[in-house]
């Protein structure tokens, strides 16, 4: 337990740390948001016009220190101010955004890594097999290029086999909401997405797991759980077991690029994510929109981390021992 | 499905459809018999012959050790009997056959390990034959309490068993080999050597099986621990009649817990003889060197002189003897013609040189014609389960 609390210690000093390098970072830019706005006004405002936009983006002579106060004070209320380009506040924009992504890539990484490390224990346990050509196949597609994989799958399956609907998240005829026919055409509006990221991202957990696997095969214990009479099934559950760990770590890292690692799926699918809008965002200089982004990345990052964390504790026993330091 | 665990043997794919078992009712008095057994480490222009031509028999109950150097085959001989050799390991001719007995002592048919099948073996392994390995840390898997070590085993073996029995007899078997049953929550990173490789024994008698393999379980230890490893193997054997066949490179710790010790050298056994006559009276110049090359654990210190050389190239295996290029005791002969193990006139020992055929031109050298004195430091085999 004191393991756990330090390590949550840690998280949050690493949050605030991240967030204060993001109130930090836009000041350090040349140019300001606001000035960014005038100029794309192009002189057609008054000194008066100028002091309210001063006023509703905030910009209150302060100095550094209050500003930062303010900052947090606004954080922890959820508050991250308004979009210039969309003019609606950068939390509800989030709200909006977020899930989607989230749930694109985290289900299709979930998938992969499930999957890809199932195939790879099995490769692993079968080593010199037919099952082997598995693997420059998985690589071949993780090889090329996603934009490229992605339009081409969508050319393919989407537009001239039309097995898949394309372009958007869900129909345009259902009405958004937890109602049957909306969670169903979001599952099939996903299908060629997910499929397209699992398929470019198996091989890297596929040959990791595999490569694990092959040297827990050559590890004492695996031939004591042959040697005890255990059945083929769980003697390959005792190698994989151990073999998994090193995924597990990769996994977290995998998690953490989920919000951010969404841009070519989104633009490649038309889908209403967050990377979508990061790009939006950096185009038209919308610095609270791009604060409030990074704000989301490095908290998924944390988060994932920390789950990750949570679940090597859990799976590996060894790395409990730090407790007693 | 090829499955890396399993030695490959040919003949396993023609014989599997046949049956397994040889009819012979009643209970041999050996636990394993082992014929002209070799085994090879990959096929074809690539193959090295790690052990060549080896037969022994392992009585009930007593201990078998098995000494030589890295390399000598050893552990590839025990490991292969048992099929618990890897890849690219085949074992190419013998048979080696297992005389099992179920709980109340009455025989089985006995089981030939190079043709059982996966399932076949399965049944004979742990319940009858177990191992312990040189390296407890790594023979325990790093992620499992040693609790469900022993759980496993018994849930796999004895079905029957329900939780509260399997923690009971696992706490039973730790109590046993002198460790504390809450060490069962334990994980086997938080033990120590000695406590690990304790485990690993309890744990190998978790089923009461009639052969323990010991592939160099004092090695890793110090020689403290050693010591009370080694008692407590004695007591335990003693207690529970089980046999063991016992590798290692030490022969002055075979010397006290072996009945019989086989000395190999390059895949093949040079000496065989009881464990004592071996100590005090080795005839075999490659056994007189390995004696000089350890202190014994009891006794006067002598001088440690090792053997010169190193052992020959398994692939390519000199004419002759393939102790000759290192054998001080060298002839014309030993360059020309290979020996035999060949049984001695004293009787009850076996030995694979040169200078002990009788009619030999050249005289035996003192050394290896000593006389052993007639007492034993252990009680043998049957004394001591009777």
């Amino acid at each position: 337990m004191r393991m756990i609390a330090r390590r949550l210690g840690l998280y949050a000093l690493t949050a605030w740390v991240a967030i204060t390098v993001n109130f930090i970072l836009p000041r350090l830019m040349p140019g300001n948001p606001i000035q960014t706005l005038i100029g794309k006004l192009q002189g057609q405002v008054t000194p008066n016009e100028i002091n309210a936009i001063k006023l509703s983006f905030g910009d209150v002579k302060g100095g550094f220190i209050s500003d930062y106060v303010t900052y947090i004070g606004q954080l922890f209320h959820g508050n991250l101010g308004v979009s210039i380009t969309l003019g609606a506040p950068v939390s509800s924009i989030l709200r909006e955004t977020v899930p989607w992504t989230v749930g694109l890539i985290g289900i299709s990484t979930i998938i992969s890594f499930c999957v890809g490390t199932f195939a790879g224990a099995m490769l692993g346990w079968m080593r010199g097999s037919r099952l082997d050509t598995l693997i420059p196949t998985a690589t071949f597609f993780q090889a090329i290029p996603y934009f490229f994989l992605g339009t081409v799958m969508l050319l393919i399956f989407g537009s001239h086999l039309g097995w898949f609907p394309v372009l958007g998240a869900y129909s345009s005829n259902v009405t958004p909401g937890w109602n049957w026919a909306f969670v169903a055409s979001v599952v099939r509006y996903g299908e060629l997405p997910v499929i397209s990221i699992v398929l470019s991202s198996i091989a890297g957990w596929m040959l990791g797991m595999r490569n694990m696997m092959i040297t827990m095969i050559g590890e004492d214990f695996v031939l004591m759980a042959v040697a005890k009479g255990l059945p083929r099934r769980k003697v390959i559950v005792h190698a994989a077991r151990n073999a998994v760990l090193p995924s597990i770590a990769n996994l977290s890292l995998a998690i953490g690029l989920v919000v951010s690692g969404a841009l070519l799926v989104e633009l490649v699918f038309n889908y209403p994510g967050v990377g979508d809008l990061l790009l939006q965002a950096v185009l038209n200089e919308d610095y609270p929109l791009i604060q409030g982004i990074f704000l989301v990345i490095t908290l998924t990052v944390l988060c994932a981390n920390l789950i990750a964390d949570v679940v090597y504790l859990a799976l590996d026993p060894r790395t409990r021992t730090e407790a007693a330091v | 499905m090829t499955d890396p665990l399993h030695v490959r043997d040919e003949r396993e794919a023609r014989d599997s459809a046949a049956t397994n078992t040889v009819d012979r009712p009643t209970s041999s008095e050996f636990v394993l018999e082992v014929r002209d057994f070799s085994v090879d480490y990959g096929v074809g222009s690539s193959m090295v012959r790690a052990v060549s031509d080896v037969s022994l028999n392992l009585r009930r109950s007593s201990v078998l050790g098995v000494a030589g150097e890295s390399g000598s085959g050893k552990s590839t001989l025990v490991y292969a009997m048992t099929r618990l050799l890897r890849a690219p390991g085949v074992i190419s001719a013998g048979n080696v056959m297992l005389n099992v007995t179920d709980d109340h002592g009455n025989a089985l048919a006995p089981v030939d390990l190079v043709r059982a099948n996966e399932k076949e073996l399965r049944a004979v392994r742990w319940s009858h034959v177990s191992i312990v390995l040189q390296s407890a840390l790594s023979a325990l898997n790093p992620v499992l309490r040693i609790g469900k070590e022993f759980d496993e085993v018994l849930k796999t073996h004895r079905p029957e068993m329900n939780k509260t029995q399997r923690r009971e007899r696992a706490e039973t078997l730790l109590t046993m080999v002198g460790l504390d049953a809450t060490r069962l929550d334990r994980y086997p990173h938080e033990l120590s050597g000695g406590q690990r490789q304790r485990i690993m024994i309890a744990l190998a008698l978790a089923l009461d099986p009639e052969l323990v393999i010991m592939d160099e379980p004092t090695t890793a230890l110090d020689v403290v621990t050693q010591r009370e490893i080694i008692n407590q193997l004695y007591e335990l054997r003693t207690r529970f009649g089980f046999a063991m066949i016992f590798i290692t490179h030490d022969l002055s710790l075979l010397v006290e817990l072996a009945d019989e010790i086989v000395v190999m050298y390059a895949g093949q056994i040079v000496e065989r003889a009881s464990a004592l006559e071996l100590y005090e009276a080795p005839r075999h110049p490659y056994t007189l060197g390995l004696l000089n090359s350890f202190p014994p654990l009891h006794g006067a210190r002598r001088e440690l002189t090792g053997i010169p050389g190193s052992p020959p190239d398994l692939a390519d295996l000199p004419a002759g003897c393939n102790f000759a290029s290192r054998c001080p005791y060298v002839m014309e002969r030993c360059h020309q013609e290979e020996p035999r193990l060949t049984a001695l006139e004293e009787g009850g020992r076996s030995v694979s040189c040169w200078l002990q055929v009788s009619g030999a031109s050249a005289s035996v050298p003192v050394e290896l014609a000593r006389t052993p004195r007639v007492k034993r430091a252990h009680p043998t085999s049957e004394e001591a389960v009777s």
